[in-house]
């Protein structure tokens, strides 16, 4: 890849990481794992980066990936024997950082309530055009469904969160 | 909502590793390697294919041409296409056909002239695998065809009961087997266990282990059982990955198949009799007594584009690219068959039919094989892509998935993929093919405005082809039922029933002889019941709404059948759902009961149909389910169906990726193996 190119590429990886980690915590990853997967997304996207940027679809591309990504980590057998809320498995990561790695696990932890109770499809839906806020166009070509589908999860999924219960537990507050 | 925006906004991520992402990016960026298969071809290659064939030579002697040979006139004819399609009447002709339709799709980064290529995802199932493909499809129900409704006398036309093949799967059509991960013949059990072949004896109190063989080079396993006979099927793992599939949004479509045969004759050594390898993905893999059947689809060949970059510019990339499509030989383009490491191709070049333009370009191949002996086969091709494959007794019919079928938007010119997926005219092509044995004869073609969502929206009963069809921009928001009757050469259109389901999206399918019935989704079920008595006038019975949708149908007998699905569970959740109806008078079609599980939950049987077993002697039905929390929990859910309610109860059995695997095998005896990740046990109702 030539120097210019490259350039370009650091440059997307700068700008679109927080919103992978985040996209892949809400997804359902641990802190830990979100920053694994967004880095193996992206260094995936090297491959053929020319003729991915250019394409109007980018996005739609680089969030397919991610939720690939996601997927086979989770076929493996590692992933099911390990434990995930094992503090001390945290506490042996190099990659925390002091006071937020206890943010971290509390956000993801939370998110996990409010979200955990979506079925995968719709779950998928409401990160990629919610939250990600990619386009319906580009919601359905990440997840290989007719934009039709991502109107409907989507508002389901919508008013299912929207009646739940379990942000209580973070917010502390009244429900809206 | 907004709680939740706030932790997407307070959720400290840190700065990017860019360093550390870029050193490992450079590292693994391998030299592309050049994939083109050049099969060996020798004389002594000519025994691997039967099948006798009306001109042509099974080996390409060098010459290019498919001439008749001498004493063409002695050898049995046997016509594979007698319709519209017109096979090639030599090598170059084909190889013609393919370049120019080829040219068209080359651009300065390859194939797809600038965008990223979509590869026919629909097209790569293997029976329930659907994780293969990355798509979420809602399987759904067909049809059955032996069992005769014991009240003729109804002038309303009832549903009857769906069963299990006699391998134990819950398959479409009861005289055709499909591909599973676990068989039983009701004496043995064989099911496939991280890349290995397990055997287990159940004729006693408790199942017991009896052998292990690895399959070796296979896949995603899964097995059909003929006999004595295990017949394997899955991707090939000694196929290289395509370099062309990076650009396919990361995932790596299988592009090799492979099959071996497994002889069982002891069950405690099982032994492997045969490896056969293509290099085109399977789309599906059905059984007929003791024939089996491969659709394959073999892509687009890799050819070693170049891409624009440096002091190539994107002219210069697309002349170069151009020139090695027009370079091409027929090797290229067609599939090979590999058996005790001899290659050869797969197809005659005379047997292979050009379709309209309309097909997405690609191959696919028919082949058939006696299950004892997997390197005799029987093949055909179609030098175009079909994504769908439906199978009854005696006819494959192979159907282009038209559209997108979404039933908000239509697709318009800027179809995604356009000629390289699917069709972009909106309309979906069938081809019907007649079976006999191992062999497969194009008989009829027809065509239809509306997308075929999958195989289960297919359903052939005497002679009669039925279809369920969904929107695209050659229709109105709507979905219909068409049925079609061969006349001659085509599958002409007979009769018709539109604006079902306005603005929903078909959710599942059930057929039976006189009867369709069709569920659709937006906001609430309807669930329609058609009258397919006349199959030149289908007519709407009778629709019942409820909330929640059904994905998987499956009829216990005239009167009562049973739906997965999902729906509101009553506390402000949504989740899995079972729910029973009576479906006596189908004109009035109503719930007796339904039953909802937590809000996690999901109900395998919606995307794969072997997820639910229903075992008719004990009226009950068993269903997987999965949760997903922090890790994903797979149940099975006993469904007891008496006095017209359904007593349910839950049991954990697995939990991540093994769930898919779950299945509940009926015996002959009435018992039931429950088939988990780990183990196949007896199971207690």
């Amino acid at each position: 890849m030539d120097p210019e190119t490259e350039a370009v590429y650091a440059d997307y990886v700068e700008q679109s990481w927080p919103t992978l980690v985040r996209a892949a915590i809400f997804l359902g990853a641990r802190p830990h794992e979100a920053e694994d997967l967004a880095q193996t997304t992206l260094v995936r996207c090297y491959t053929g980066w020319e003729r991915v940027n250019s394409a109007d679809n980018r996005e739609a591309y680089v969030y397919r990936m991610l939720l690939n990504c996601l997927r086979d980590t989770r076929r493996t057998r590692w992933w099911k024997d390990r434990q995930y809320d094992d503090p001390r498995s945290l506490e042996r990561s190099d990659r925390a950082v002091g006071g937020d790695s206890a943010e971290r696990l509390a956000v993801a932890d939370a998110v996990q309530r409010a979200l955990g109770t979506l079925t995968k499809p719709n779950r998928d839906v409401v990160v990629l055009r919610y939250f990600v806020q990619l386009t319906e166009k580009q919601t359905a070509e990440a997840l290989g469904i007719p934009p039709g589908t991502v109107k409907s999860r989507l508002s389901r999924a919508l008013a299912h969160l929207a009646s739940n219960d379990h942000l209580l537990d973070l917010s502390g507050g009244t429900k809206k | 909502m907004t709680d939740l925006e706030n932790l997407w906004d307070d959720y400290p991520v840190g700065k990017a590793p860019t360093g550390a992402i870029l050193a490992a990016a450079t590292k693994g960026q391998q030299h592309r390697r050049r994939i083109v298969v050049r099969p060996l071809l020798t004389a002594a290659a000519v025994t691997g294919l039967a099948g006798a064939f009306l001109t042509g030579m099974l080996v390409d002697d060098g010459s290019g041409g498919g001439g008749n040979p001498p004493g063409a006139e002695a050898l049995p004819s046997h016509v594979a296409f007698q319709a519209d399609l017109e096979p090639a009447k030599n090598c170059d002709d084909l190889l013609e056909t393919y370049i120019n339709r080829a040219l068209d799709l080359v651009g300065p980064y390859g194939w797809g002239g600038g965008g990223p290529i979509y590869y026919a995802e629909d097209g790569v199932q293997l029976g329930g695998l659907d994780r293969l493909s990355g798509t979420l499809t809602d399987g759904t129900g067909a049809m059955r065809r032996d069992y005769k409704s014991l009240n003729s006398a109804a002038r309303i036309p009832q549903t009857s009961r769906q069963e299990s093949s006699e391998t134990g799967t819950n398959v479409q059509e009861m005289a055709v087997d499909e591909p599973d991960t676990a068989k039983t013949d009701g004496k043995i059990l064989t099911l496939v266990r991280d890349d290995a072949l397990v055997v287990y004896d159940v004729t006693g109190s408790s199942t017991k282990k009896l052998g292990r063989i690895g399959l070796p080079g296979l896949e995603n396993a899964e097995i059909l059982l003929s006999g004595d006979t295990v017949v394997a099927i899955g991707a090939d793992d000694d196929a290289e990955d395509r370099p062309s599939d990076e650009y396919g949004y990361g995932y790596v479509q299988p592009t090799g198949t492979r099959v071996l045969t497994i002889s069982l004759a002891d069950p405690a050594k099982p032994k492997v009799t045969h490896d056969v390898t293509y290099d085109s993905g399977l789309s599906s893999a059905r059984q007929h007594g003791s024939t089996i059947r491969l659709v394959l689809s073999s892509g687009l060949p890799d050819f070693d584009f170049v891409e624009p970059g440096g002091k190539r510019s994107d002219n210069k990339a697309r002349k170069h690219n151009r020139k090695l499509v027009k370079d091409s030989k027929i090797e290229d383009w067609l599939p090979t068959i590999t058996t005790d490491d001899k290659s050869q191709q797969l197809l005659d070049c005379t047997n292979v039919a050009i379709p309209s333009d309309d097909l997405a370009l690609d191959t696919t191949s028919v082949v058939g094989f006696d299950a004892e002996s997997p390197d005799k086969v029987d093949a055909i091709g179609l030098a175009g892509q079909t994504g769908i494959a439906y199978e009854s007794a005696d006819h494959l019919y192979l159907a282009t998935g038209g559209g997108w079928g979404g039933p908000m938007d239509r697709c318009f010119d800027e179809c995604m993929g356009s000629r390289i997926r699917g069709t972009t005219s909106g309309s979906s092509y069938l081809f019907d093919f007649e079976l006999d044995g191992k062999q497969a004869t194009h008989v009829a073609s027809g065509e239809v405005e509306g997308a075929i969502r999958d195989r289960w929206s297919i359903d052939e009963a005497d002679g009669v082809l039925r279809l369920a069809v969904g929107p695209t921009q050659e229709t109105g928001n709507f979905n219909s039922i068409v049925t079609f009757q061969r006349d001659g050469e085509d599958l002409v259109e007979h009769g018709r029933l539109d604006n079902l389901g306005r603005n929903e999206e078909i959710k599942s399918m059930r057929w039976f002889d006189g009867l369709a019935i069709m569920v659709t989704f937006r906001n609430v079920d309807p669930l329609y019941a058609i009258d397919l008595s006349d199959t030149a006038k289908p007519k709407l019975l009778g629709k019942l709404k409820i909330p929640g949708f059904s994905s998987y149908l499956h009829p216990l007998g005239p009167n009562r059948m049973i739906g997965v699905g999902e729906g509101p569970n009553g506390k402000r959740g949504w989740g899995a759902q079972i729910a029973l109806f009576n479906v006596r008078d189908v004109t009035n079609v109503r719930r007796m009961d339904v039953h909802n599980y937590d809000a996690n939950t999901v109900a395998r049987a919606g995307m794969d149909p072997r997820a639910f077993t229903w075992l008719p002697d004990e009226r009950v039905a068993l269903t997987v389910l999965e949760k997903y929390t922090s890790r994903r929990i797979g149940y099975v859910s006993v469904v007891r169906v008496k006095d017209g309610k359904l007593h349910e109860r839950l049991q954990q059995v697995e939990y991540g990726d093994d769930v898919d695997d779950v299945r509940a095998l009926p015996m002959p005896d009435g018992r039931v193996v429950l088939v988990t990740g780990e183990d196949a046990q007896f199971f207690e109702l």
